[in-house]
């Protein structure tokens, strides 16, 4: 592909407190249409750079202290979330993804829907792609089960006619049947809408089998990237990320940090 | 029986104050402690628009009621707007300091004589009798009606209106709220223009009903318990509340010392802080916030 | 024990005692001396108005330093201080006239009086937090008041009650200067008393609370116990305030302690800066001479004389300005003024002091 990308993210550099750099330089691209995984163990800044392009970072104190977002032409890292949300970009949040005294109605009414006309034919293409939801439509967001909650929290992103959509940890907590459920409509939303979508995942797995691309991060760094069936087939990632060890041997603690320091440098 | 209309009357004013403190709370998490000089700023501004359109009362108080939205709103947007990201104890000290500067303001202005926006006017104010033999006065009337017509308004607003969802939607979760594209310094603006246009309405009808005093705020200030009691975040409660200290108030005064009718909102807010202190249909978890 | 100021470098501690020491540089110990040969000396070269006022800002401070200990440092929001002052003062005001008690009588007593009544203003902070304790702090000063002001209708008081001086056999303390002395070395001792409450255990306890109560709890520091010593402590240093004030004035009478006086003392420490003794002080020093301030500055305009009714109004709605402003711009108050100050003098050419172990 090499029309430029609709997200690009340059060298971004995160500090949280003013002392805690938790993003050191990752660089990645994002264009129209893919389907890009982010992996890594917990700690290493993939939910950090989620924030980061969507905005949510004030909450924790942190900010972008070097490098660049930039979408569709646009810079706007330490924008606020509501603009970023209007300029096309909605983020489908860890926890706290819905509204829990309001119904599933209300839920779906509440956002900004760019377009006021079509806001009809949003929630209905969404009760089309969640039906389950229709048959919720009047019980209260906090009384939903897992499942559904996550649903309603991506079925409430789409309703924002989002360009790019970014999936924060779709797979915690929930049952893995539930979950392959939600990837698999994940893809056909992405096929019928033309949409990009950034997902975030400690189960690697789950975010190699439905993602076009991927980086891995680590400490803060991206020490691997390339399209998920490269990904799928590296040693290294079988051995760390896909619990498949390569050899029979085990290897010892030592040879793991060689083999990270030797990542890092020659990577 | 005329001890029941005068807990009506008192459980009005003091429910349509109430809803002012509500509505800024469920939405923002703040609590506006100038809500007391907002509503006797409503009766000066009635006072205003009275010497201005002196043949029209109709047109005086339609401007009045205007003008104390634009005044909510402005209050927002140059002030609170500022301290919005901030600890919510800032914010209540910031409108303790906007109620002194309002006072002062008002009292500049206006000076502290007794002010009679109804002789200014020229309306009356007979006194209606009704079956069972009880007396209320016409504005006394006015703001009972004033009452449960705001009431329903804003239930129907909050429940069904899309701007009443966003609503409820940013007092749940902010920035999950910021997140879906809801503007909030438009949601926050949107409750403090009503909260000061309810408060401001209370104000001009106590003012055309008894004259309008300089320590009017006071009852601004007796109103608050009543939210309290009711449930800092919930109007239903409010309304509730406010019957329960209305009664409470007037029976004192009836049948233990008139001078008690200051203090008896207080002692049934600690009653309730002590009971149940996130009030009859608050949420629960408000009792940790900060 | 953390002190804020920066130091020029090469100043070291090595014992316990040294690092606990109130004055702890050859520069402190000497500003100190000026400091205090200044105040003794001012109320030989001042009038009387003078030593008034400043024995007004003596009288706010300890009021200042009591509601820093309980907001500041423990982190309890009060609003009902002036309550806590009515009762000092009221108490003196019945002692005298009920049983004409001499004032070493009255001012036990009125402390007394106040570590009681703060023991019921601090029980709801065993339940509630933040917001709802303010609030239970407001309703409670009502109730005080309405107290006062029953007692003093149905004593026949209506115009407040009259107090003599306080006495030791023949001589009354009535000389302003004397006053002056006797208000300062309050003041004096307050401080020195809050000072050595926060160094001890008592001060890291409710440091402690206010920073994070529950991993207070979990530590194993006994939180409720803390909480209502804070509001005993604070509540009976209060208390004597309002019982000199009723000495000073000679006069007790339940407006002068309006809801305003409380929202003044908030005031004090909010714009002297919180968790600070010397911003209670300079919170106490600002708001007390700011009336007179805004006095001067009006006798100074063209046509001085129309403006006189209107000076209450101008009061109020400017120090409702002020307070805003400080809120909005400075939320450190003057001791966050202070300490720039300080920063920049004492780092320059560097701006900024490591992070490490600072507080803002």
């Amino acid at each position: 592909m090499s029309e430029t990308a609709l997200l690009q993210v340059e060298k971004l550099e995160v500090v949280y407190h003013r002392n805690i750099t938790a993003v050191q330089g990752i660089s990645l691209s994002v264009h129209a249409g893919q389907i890009v995984a982010i992996l890594g163990s917990n700690g290493a800044g993939k939910s950090t750079t989620l924030r980061a392009i969507s905005g949510f970072l004030g909450v924790d104190d942190a900010r972008v202290t070097d490098g660049s977002v930039t979408f569709n032409g646009r810079r706007i890292e330490n924008r606020p979330p509501n603009e970023i949300t209007r300029l096309g970009i909605v983020l489908v949040p860890e926890r706290d993804k819905v509204f829990p005294n309001l119904t599933v109605a209300e839920n779906l009414a509440a956002p900004f829907a760019p377009w006021a006309r079509k806001r009809g034919a949003s929630e209905e293409f969404v009760y089309h792609s969640f039906p389950k939801l229709a048959d919720l439509r009047n019980r209260a967001a906090g009384l939903l089960s897992g499942g559904e909650r996550q649903m309603l929290a991506i079925a409430s992103a789409l309703v924002c006619r989002p360009q790019l959509l970014l999936v924060d940890e779709l797979s915690l907590g929930l049952a893995p049947a539930i979950v392959a459920d939600l990837t698999a409509r994940l893809v056909q939303i992405r096929n019928e809408l033309g949409l990009t979508i950034v997902i975030v995942e400690q189960n690697a797995a789950v975010a190699l089998g439905v993602a076009d691309y991927g980086y891995v991060l680590e400490n803060g760094r991206c020490v691997l990237d390339g399209d998920s069936a490269r990904l799928r087939a590296h040693g290294d990632i079988q051995e760390f990320y896909l619990g498949q060890s390569a050899g029979s041997e085990r290897r010892s603690y030592r040879a793991v940090k060689q083999y990270r320091r030797s990542r890092r440098w020659y990577g | 029986m005329q001890l029941i209309v005068n807990i009506v009357v008192l459980a009005s004013i003091y429910a349509l104050i109430a809803c002012g403190y509500v509505l800024i709370y469920r939405v923002s998490r703040v609590l506006n402690l100038a809500h007391g000089e907002l509503m006797m700023l409503g009766g000066y501004l009635l006072v205003m628009t009275a010497s201005m359109f002196s043949g029209n009362p109709l047109a005086a108080i339609a401007a009045a009621v205007v003008l104390s939205l634009v005044v909510g709103v402005l209050v927002y947007v140059l002030l609170m707007r500022k301290m919005a990201g901030e600890m919510v104890l800032a914010a209540v000290l910031t409108t303790v300091a906007l109620g002194v500067l309002l006072r002062g303001l008002m009292l500049l202005i206006w000076s502290a004589q007794q002010q009679y926006p109804a002789e200014a006017l020229a309306l009356s104010n007979p006194a209606l009798i009704l079956p069972g033999g009880g007396r209320i006065s016409t504005f006394a009337a006015a703001i009972v009606f004033a009452n449960a017509f705001a009431y329903g308004a804003l239930f129907l607003f909050l429940q069904f209106g899309r701007w009443g969802v966003r609503m409820r939607a940013a007092g749940q979760n902010p920035l999950f709220a910021a997140q879906r594209g809801i503007n909030l310094h438009a949601v926050y603006a949107l409750a403090w223009g009503l909260s000061t246009l309810t408060g401001s309405i209370a104000g001009m009808l106590i003012a055309l009903d008894s004259g309008l005093t300089s320590s009017m705020s006071v009852i601004g200030l007796k109103a608050f318990p009543v939210a309290l009691v009711g449930g800092l975040d919930s109007l239903l409660g409010a309304l509730l509340g406010a019957g329960i200290v209305a009664a409470a108030e007037i029976l004192s005064i009836q049948y233990i010392d008139p001078l008690l009718s200051d203090v008896v909102p207080f002692l049934v807010l600690i009653v309730a802080l002590v009971v149940r202190p996130w009030g009859l249909f608050g949420t629960r978890e408000e009792l940790d916030r900060v | 024990m953390s002190r804020n100021t920066p130091r020029a470098s090469g100043y070291f501690r090595t014992s316990y005692a040294q690092d606990f020491a109130l004055i702890q540089t050859r520069f402190e110990r000497t500003a100190l001396a000026v400091f205090v040969i200044a105040l003794a000396v001012f109320p030989f070269l001042a009038t009387v108005f003078y030593l008034d006022l400043a024995c007004q800002v003596f009288l706010a401070a300890v009021g200042a330093l009591s509601l820093m200990l309980l907001t500041g440092y423990a982190g309890q929001i009060s609003l009902g201080h002036a309550g806590l002052i009515a009762a000092g003062a009221f108490t003196v005001g019945i002692l005298f006239r009920e049983f004409a008690a001499p004032f070493w009588l009255t001012l036990p007593v009125a402390a007394a009086v106040g570590a009681i009544l703060g023991l019921i203003f601090g029980l709801p902070s065993l339940r509630l937090r933040g917001l709802y304790l303010a609030i239970s702090t407001l309703a409670l000063y009502f109730i005080v008041v309405y107290v006062g002001g029953e007692y003093e209708s149905t004593r026949g008081f209506s115009t407040g009650i009259m107090v003599d001086p306080p006495k030791i056999g023949a001589f009354a303390l009535k000389n302003a200067r004397a006053w002056y002395f006797v208000l300062l070395a309050a003041a004096a001792a307050t401080l020195l008393i809050c000072a050595n409450l926060l160094r001890s255990r008592t001060g890291r306890a409710w440091r402690a609370i206010r920073a994070h109560e529950i991993v207070a709890e979990a530590l194993g520091i006994g939180v409720a116990g803390y909480k209502l010593s804070a509001f005993v402590i604070s509540s009976a240093m209060a208390s004597v305030a309002g019982a000199l004030f009723a000495y000073y004035r000679g006069f007790v009478s339940v407006e002068a302690f309006s809801l305003f006086l409380s929202i003044q003392y908030i005031a004090m420490i909010i714009i002297g800066g919180m968790g600070s003794l010397l911003g209670a002080l300079l919170g106490a020093l600002f708001v007390t001479l700011f009336p007179y301030l805004i006095e001067a500055v009006l006798m100074k305009l063209p046509n001085a004389q129309s403006y006189a009714g209107a000076l209450f109004a101008v009061d109020y709605a400017s120090f409702g300005l002020v307070m805003i402003l400080f809120l909005v711009l400075e939320p450190l108050g003057l001791v966050g003024i202070w300490r720039r100050l300080q920063n920049y003098f004492v780092l320059w050419p560097f701006k900024y002091r490591p992070v490490a172990g600072g507080r803002k």
